[in-house]
C-alpha cells in the first residue's frame, strides 16, 4: 500500500508541477521511479560480474606483502627443477588440480590483510574476522576476499580472471541472467517486492558505440532449458535500493568456451541499486567451496597462470578461509564472498513462459 | 576435496526442480541413417576412390578401402605442429620429449612408455606413390625427408590409420569432438566436396552431416511443404525466409529449384523447398526444429546410439545419457610432442588418463568413472557405437575370456563413462574435467546439442 501511495503521490505531484510550471527536475525524478515499469514489474539483465575486492593504488592496505607469486609456472619451476617423466611432472600437477586435496598446500599463499572489504553482513553479527565496508558498516562478511584481494588474477585494471570472466558475460547465452521485480509502485520505496531470477534468451541490446548495454532491449524468457534456474526471492525497497532474503541460490557463470558452470550460494541475497536504466550493486552469501573451485578450474592451467594462480594451492587457501557450513566433521564448505554486480534495465518477455512441450525431433531426418 | 553435488542436486534441495525434470527425448529416426550424401565427382589416381562413412560422409580411400585422413598445421600456444602445405613432418622416428606446445609446461619432459611407443608413421602411415603415378586434378606428389613420394590433397599430405579396421572406418581423426581451440594439432578424414551448390556448406557434427547456408546458418524444412512446392507464404515467410536462387543456379542432382513467384525461385533440396529461420541467434542453430513440423536438414544422419542410451534436457542444452538417464562423457587425449599422437585408444598410454580421471590412482578412476556397461545381448548397430571387451584394471582391451573383464560400449573405438560425481539426471559435473577443460587431455560431456549456450 505504501508503494500504491508513493505512486498516488507522485502522478499528483507531476500534475501539481506541470500545471504551475514548475520543477522540471522534479518531473524527471517522478518520471524515474516509475517510467519503465510494466505492469508493476521492471526487469534487468547482468551486464557485467566481477568477484568484488577492495583494492588500494600501492598495495599499502590490503597487500602489504606483495602478491601471490607463485603460480604455476613458478611451482612446477621449484618442484621439477630438472624436467623428469611427464607422469610425474606435468600429469602429476595436472592431477592434482582435480583432486587438490590430495596434497597440502607446499608453498607461502599471500593473504589480503586490510581492514576494509566490499560485501555485506551477512550474520547480522560483528566479528573479530569481519571486515568494514569501503562506507564505514561494520561487520562484512567476504572471507573470499583474504583469499583474493592479493592475487593478481582478481585486481583491477588488468587481472585476467576479472577481465575475461566479466567479457563473456555479454556474450555467452549460458550467462544471460535477469532479474524480474515484481509488485513494485516505485523504484524509491517499495516495502513488499517479488524478485524472480530467470536466463533470458536474446543478445543484449548494444548503444551505437558497441561497446555498451543500453536500457530498453527485450529478453525473452528462456523456459526450455533455462527454466530449472528461475530462483524466487522477497525483498524489499528502501531509498532506491533493493535488498532481498537470503535463499539458497545458484547463479549460472560460465567463464570459459563451451563449459558451463554455476556457482552454488548459501544465503544468496542481493543488495541493488535502482535505477529505471539500472541495477548495480551486489550478489552476496556464501559460496559454496568446491562449486567455486570447479568454476575457477574450467580455466586452464595456462590461462590461471597469468595470475600466478596456482590451482591446488589457491584451494587450499580457500579451504583455510571458509567460515560457513561446516560438513559432518566439522570443516567447513562454504565461504563468505560478494561478487559486484551491474545489470541493465531490459524489458523481460513471457511470450514463451508456457510453451508447448518442445517439440520431439522424431522426423529431425535426412529430408 | 568431497565429491561436488551436481546442479541438479542443487537444484533439487533448492526445490527448484522435480526428480526427473531432466527431460528424456528421442533420437531421430533411425532408417533416415541409411541416407548417404552426394558428393562432387572429382578427379582421382588410379587406384583411389571414395566411399561413404556413417559420421564423416563421404571420404578418399586406398585401393583396400583405408580413410585418408590429413594433419593440417595448427597454431599452438607456443608453436606450430602439423603439416605445412605440400610437405608432411610425419617422421618415422620415436619421439621421447614434450614439445612443449601448451603452455605452462615447458618442454623436454619424458613421454611415457617409449618401450612401446611408435613413431608417428607407424600411427599415420604416409600413402605413398606408385613410381609411375602423375599428379591429377588436386592430388600432387610431394617428396618426404627421406625422399619417398607421398600422396597429397589439395596441398595435404595423405595418411592412413592403424585405428581403422575396415572400409568406411574413422576411427582416427575427427575435427568434431575436439573443437574451439587448444585442441590437439588435429588429423580429419579427407573426401571430396559434397554436391551442393554454392552458397551451401556440409558439416559434420554428432547428430549427422548439417547442411548449412552461408554464414553458418541453419536450413530447415517444413512439413507443410508438398513435393517441390512451398506453402509457407506471407506471415510465414517472414519467420521462415525462403532460400532465394539467383538467376543464375540450375537444378543439379538431388537440388531443384521451385518457383514462388514468376520472379522469385527457391532452393529445394530431396524436393523438399528450405528456408532459414529468422529468429536463430546463433550459427548452426537448432532451434527451428523446436517449432512444430519445421526440421534442420542433414544430408546423412549420424548412427543413432544404441537403445539403452537416450537424450537428457539440461540447463545447457541436450545430453547424451545412459539408461537411468544420467550423463555420458568421452574421454580424449593428444599429447604435447611434435607427433600430436592420440593419447585416448585403447593400446596408448594410460598416465593421461588416469592422471584426470584418479589423480593417478586407478581405483579412484574406477570409483569416479564408470563404463557405461553393454547388456549381454547387446549388439553394435553400426561401426561408430560398438561393444568392446575392457580390461578395467588397465583400461587396455582385455584378452579373450579375460577374468573380470568388462563389455562395454565404446563409441568410435573408446569406452564412454557415466560419473560418479553426477547425483542426479541432467547433471554434467564432469564435463571439461582435465587439461584444457578437457580439449587435450580430459573428460567432456557427449553434447547433442548446446549451440545456444556454448558461445556467443
Amino acid at each position: 500500500m505504501k508503494s500504491l501511495s508513493n505512486r498516488a503521490y507522485g502522478m499528483a505531484l507531476c500534475a501539481v508541477l506541470a500545471t504551475t510550471g514548475l520543477g522540471s527536475t522534479r518531473l524527471v525524478n517522478a518520471d524515474e521511479t516509475t517510467s519503465q515499469l510494466r505492469d508493476r514489474s521492471i526487469g534487468y539483465v547482468t551486464t557485467d560480474l566481477h568477484w568484488s575486492v577492495y583494492q588500494t593504488p600501492n598495495l599499502s592496505v590490503d597487500c602489504p606483502d606483495g602478491l601471490n607469486g607463485n603460480g604455476p609456472r613458478e611451482t612446477f619451476k621449484a618442484l621439477f627443477p630438472q624436467g623428469g617423466p611427464v607422469e610425474t611432472t606435468q600429469l602429476a600437477r595436472e592431477g592434482l588440480k582435480v583432486f587438490p586435496q590430495d596434497k597440502q598446500a607446499q608453498f607461502p599463499y599471500i593473504l589480503a590483510k586490510g581492514p576494509v572489504a566490499i560485501g555485506l553482513n551477512l550474520d547480522g553479527k560483528v566479528g573479530p574476522n569481519d571486515f568494514v565496508s569501503p562506507t564505514g558498516e561494520t561487520g562484512i562478511n567476504n572471507q573470499f576476499f583474504r583469499v583474493i584481494g592479493c592475487n593478481a588474477q582478481f585486481r583491477s585494471p588488468d587481472g585476467q580472471l576479472q577481465l575475461f570472466a566479466n567479457k563473456l558475460i555479454r556474450s555467452f547465452g549460458f550467462d544471460r541472467i535477469m532479474i524480474e521485480i515484481t509488485q513494485v509502485d516505485s523504484l524509491v520505496n517499495a516495502d513488499n517486492v517479488e524478485v524472480t531470477i530467470y536466463r533470458g534468451r536474446d543478445p543484449l541490446l548494444l548503444d551505437a558505440t558497441g561497446e555498451k548495454v543500453a536500457p530498453g532491449g527485450s529478453q525473452r524468457v528462456d523456459m526450455h532449458y533455462g527454466k530449472q534456474l528461475i530462483q524466487h526471492m522477497h525483498g524489499r525497497i528502501a531509498n532506491g535500493v533493493l535488498t532481498t532474503d537470503p535463499i539458497e541460490g545458484v547463479w549460472p557463470w560460465a567463464i570459459y568456451f563451451d563449459v558451463p558452470t554455476v556457482l552454488h550460494i548459501h544465503d544468496m541475497r542481493l543488495n541493488l541499486k535502482l535505477s529505471s536504466t539500472s541495477a548495480d550493486g551486489l550478489i552476496a552469501g556464501y559460496t559454496d567451496v568446491d562449486s567455486y573451485y570447479h568454476w575457477l578450474t574450467s580455466w586452464s592451467t595456462h590461462h590461471l597462470a597469468y595470475g600466478r594462480l596456482d590451482p591446488s594451492e589457491f584451494y587450499w587457501a580457500l579451504r583455510q578461509n571458509a567460515d560457513a557450513y561446516p560438513d559432518k566433521d566439522g570443516a567447513m564448505t562454504a565461504i563468505s564472498s560478494a561478487i559486484t554486480v551491474n545489470m541493465t534495465q531490459v524489458f523481460i518477455e513471457h511470450t514463451d513462459a508456457n510453451p508447448a512441450e518442445p517439440v520431439q525431433r522424431t522426423a529431425d531426418a535426412a529430408h | 576435496m568431497r565429491p561436488p553435488v551436481g546442479i541438479m542436486g542443487i537444484l533439487l534441495a533448492l526445490g527448484v526442480v522435480n526428480v526427473g525434470s531432466g527431460k528424456e527425448k528421442p533420437f531421430p529416426a533411425p532408417e533416415a541413417s541409411q541416407l548417404s550424401e552426394a558428393y562432387s565427382h572429382v578427379p582421382m589416381p588410379p587406384g583411389f576412390k571414395v566411399i561413404p562413412t556413417e559420421l564423416e560422409g563421404p571420404v578418399f580411400a586406398d585401393s583396400r578401402g583405408r580413410t585418408l585422413y590429413k594433419w593440417p598445421i595448427a597454431s599452438l600456444r607456443n608453436g606450430y605442429a602439423g603439416d605445412p602445405k605440400d610437405k608432411s613432418v610425419c617422421e618415422d622416428k620415436v619421439t621421447t620429449k614434450t614439445g612443449g606446445y601448451m603452455s605452462p609446461y615447458p618442454d623436454g619432459l619424458d613421454l611415457p612408455d617409449l618401450d612401446r611407443r611408435k613413431s608417428c608413421v607407424a600411427e599415420w602411415a604416409p600413402v605413398l606413390v606408385d613410381a609411375k603415378a602423375k599428379p591429377v586434378g588436386d592430388w600432387t606428389i610431394i617428396t618426404r625427408s627421406d625422399d619417398t613420394k607421398q600422396w597429397a590433397y589439395d596441398h595435404h599430405a595423405l595418411y592412413t590409420s592403424y585405428l581403422d579396421h575396415a572400409p568406411g572406418d574413422v576411427m582416427a581423426g575427427t575435427a568434431t569432438f575436439r573443437s574451439g581451440g587448444d585442441t590437439p594439432a588435429e588429423r580429419m578424414p579427407v573426401g571430396p566436396p559434397p554436391a551442393v551448390p554454392p552458397g551451401f556448406l556440409v558439416e559434420t557434427t554428432v547428430r549427422g552431416r548439417m547442411l548449412l547456408a552461408e554464414k553458418r546458418l541453419s536450413v530447415y524444412v517444413s512439413d507443410n511443404d508438398a513435393r517441390n512446392a512451398s506453402n509457407c507464404n506471407d506471415a510465414c515467410a517472414l519467420i521462415w525466409q525462403p532460400m532465394i536462387a539467383p538467376a543464375t543456379a540450375r537444378p543439379q542432382g538431388e537440388w531443384t529449384i521451385i518457383k514462388r513467384s514468376p520472379a522469385v525461385r527457391q532452393w529445394a533440396f530431396r524436393k523438399k523447398p528450405l528456408y532459414t529461420y529468422a529468429r536463430d541467434e546463433v550459427e548452426a542453430s537448432l532451434d527451428g526444429s523446436e517449432v512444430s513440423g519445421w526440421h534442420n536438414v542433414y544430408t546423412q544422419l549420424a548412427p543413432a546410439p544404441p537403445k539403452p542410451f537416450s537424450i537428457q534436457q539440461t540447463i545447457n542444452g541436450d545430453v547424451l545419457a545412459d539408461s537411468r538417464g544420467m550423463t555420458v562423457y568421452f574421454y580424449t587425449c593428444g599429447d604435447d610432442s611434435a607427433d600430436q599422437l592420440s593419447c585416448d585408444t585403447l593400446d596408448s598410454p594410460q598416465q593421461y588418463r588416469l592422471a584426470i580421471c584418479g589423480g593417478g590412482d586407478p581405483a579412484r578412476c574406477q570409483r569416479l568413472w564408470h563404463y557405461v556397461l553393454a547388456a549381454p545381448e547387446a549388439k553394435s548397430n553400426s561401426r561408430i557405437w560398438t561393444v568392446i571387451t575392457i580390461d578395467p584394471q588397465t583400461g587396455r582391451a582385455a584378452q579373450p575370456h579375460q577374468p573380470g573383464a568388462l563389455r562395454v560400449w565404446a563409441y568410435r573405438d573408446r569406452p564412454v563413462y557415466t560419473y560418479a560425481g553426477d547425483r542426479q539426471p541432467a547433471d554434467f559435473e564432469g564435463n571439461a574435467l582435465g587439461e584444457w577443460q578437457g580439449r587435450r587431455n580430459g573428460f567432456r560431456a557427449f553434447w547433442i546439442r548446446n549451440e545456444l549456450f556454448s558461445r556467443g
